[in-house]
């Protein structure tokens, strides 16, 4: 049984109206550090290793530098020695649907983009990407949410997505007093991004995310050290669970966050994550009617 | 001929690895102040003043820069000032050595001027370290050279007949 896709809300469109088209990428003998700093800059996950010829051999991500804290590796280590190889590609002129099913089988949260002669890499397809063209489709839909409530439309008797629909419902969470190695293996267990940080009373007091780690790896902070040394914000960003799914990619493509924690009546209380995979995964805003055209059983 | 000692200039301010971004942001401001000239790009030294990296306008601006920039044309809600506070929080706990850059082009107080001239232009590069051993100098800068030369041109047309209309 084969999935047919029609009519979603990303249907028709392809890889090159959601891709990135600056693509980093480092030789596979940079150091571990070099790459910490290229993400850090340019705001990225992944990026590309090439062999010495400037060919493409292996990603190296976020995921992959925390890893090589946990294992102890000095940061001046080359890249060839963490990279995961070889890269995934798609092309332009492939449909955003099956990229995304391609990233959602392996398992990976980009591809790259590859041109007709296979050898030159011409930019990436990421998930922010891939959600913030999403936000701009909803915001450009008379039906979305956001534009009803601009034109005051009695939007009551339509039934609507809310971020508790998408939301992986699972948090989570250690104590400031646990170490960063039992955070690294928390993540690794769950596949997420980030994780809650509580008080002795289990209040949550602030967030850890991959780059925190990565950070804490650059600055020569052990694993062993206790997670209140390296918590910097004291705040959880989150959401209601029955916020409107586009205004909860908002806050995400804006804030330039990859998730975003969601509580229920009580912001103390958090019930789940909603993560920019989770989103781009639903490929839809909140609108029953786009989601129920999206797929069909063949 | 002129040499990288003949027009770097030998009072400058300093970085260190450890300071976080903020803090970095701080020295700017004062260093443009007490050097009255707007510093673009400052040394980053270690405690035994060897030269570990160079912090540029660059290193930051990229950092400051939206990642879905591409949405703008189509948004009309975005809030500029909320977007600037939301990259200050993300910058606290970075530190100038998680985004100086390290691969530093240096060159000697005995460096030729049009060697360095060549230098700026293949590379790039707006101010150069002038390295003695493991002791800085100096830097210079491209308006400092440009200028030496535009007084050069200037003298070498006497000074004269030049036309206000």
């Amino acid at each position: 049984m084969a999935l047919v896709v029609k009519n979603s809300t990303l249907g028709d469109i392809t890889v090159k109206e959601a891709m990135r088209r600056q693509t980093l990428s480092l030789f596979l003998d940079s150091s571990i550090q070099s790459a910490i700093k290229y993400l850090l800059k340019h705001k990225v996950s992944a990026l590309l290793v090439t062999d010495l010829t400037g060919k493409p051999v292996g990603v190296v991500s976020k995921t992959d530098i925390v890893s090589a804290f946990y294992a102890g590796l000095p940061v001046d280590m080359s890249l060839e020695s963490i990279m995961v190889g070889p890269p995934l590609f798609c092309r332009q002129d492939d449909s955003l649907e099956a990229a995304l099913e391609k990233m959602r089988s392996n398992r990976v949260y980009r591809l790259y983009v590859i041109d007709q002669s296979d050898e030159n890499v011409i930019g990436a397809l990421a998930y922010p990407d891939v959600v913030a063209l999403l936000y701009v489709y909803c915001r450009g839909c008379e039906q979305s949410a956001v534009n009803r409530r601009k034109s005051h439309l009695d939007d009551s008797a339509v039934l609507r997505f809310r971020v508790r629909d998408v939301m992986t419902p699972k948090v989570v969470s250690y104590r400031k007093s646990d170490s960063l190695a039992e955070i690294i293996e928390g993540m690794s267990q769950n596949r997420f991004s980030a994780v809650v940080v509580n008080d002795d009373n289990l209040q949550p007091v602030g967030v850890i995310s991959k780059t925190d780690l990565m950070l804490a790896y650059n600055h020569g902070v052990s694993t062993e050290a206790q997670a209140s040394q390296i918590l910097t914000s004291p705040h959880v960003r989150s959401c209601d669970e029955n916020e409107f799914i586009e205004d909860a990619i908002r806050e995400m493509v804006f804030s330039e966050l990859h998730r975003l924690f969601v509580h229920d009546d009580s912001p103390h209380n958090i019930t789940g994550v909603l993560s920019l995979s989770d989103v781009a995964r639903f490929r839809s805003g909140s609108c029953h009617a786009c989601v129920g055209a999206r797929i069909t059983l063949k | 001929m002129f040499i990288a000692s003949d027009i770097m200039t030998d009072t400058f301010h300093t970085l260190r690895p450890d300071m976080s971004v903020p803090e970095a942001a701080l020295l700017f401001r004062m260093a443009s102040r007490e050097e009255k000239r707007r510093i673009f790009g400052m040394l980053v030294v270690g405690p035994d003043g060897a030269l570990l990296g160079m912090l540029s306008m660059y290193d930051l601006l990229l950092m400051i820069r939206p990642k879905h920039v591409q949405l703008w044309g189509v948004m009309d809600d975005i809030e500029l000032g909320g977007l600037l506070e939301n990259v200050c929080q993300q910058t606290k706990s970075v530190l100038v050595k998680d985004i100086m850059t390290t691969d530093v082009i240096t060159v000697t107080p005995d460096t030729p001027v049009m060697l360095i001239l060549d230098l700026m232009i293949k590379k790039h590069i707006r101010r150069v370290p002038v390295v003695d051993g493991d002791k800085i100098q100096g830097i210079v800068y491209i308006s400092d050279l440009f200028y030496k030369i535009v007084d050069k041109l200037a003298s070498e047309s006497g000074g004269e007949k030049i036309c206000m209309g």
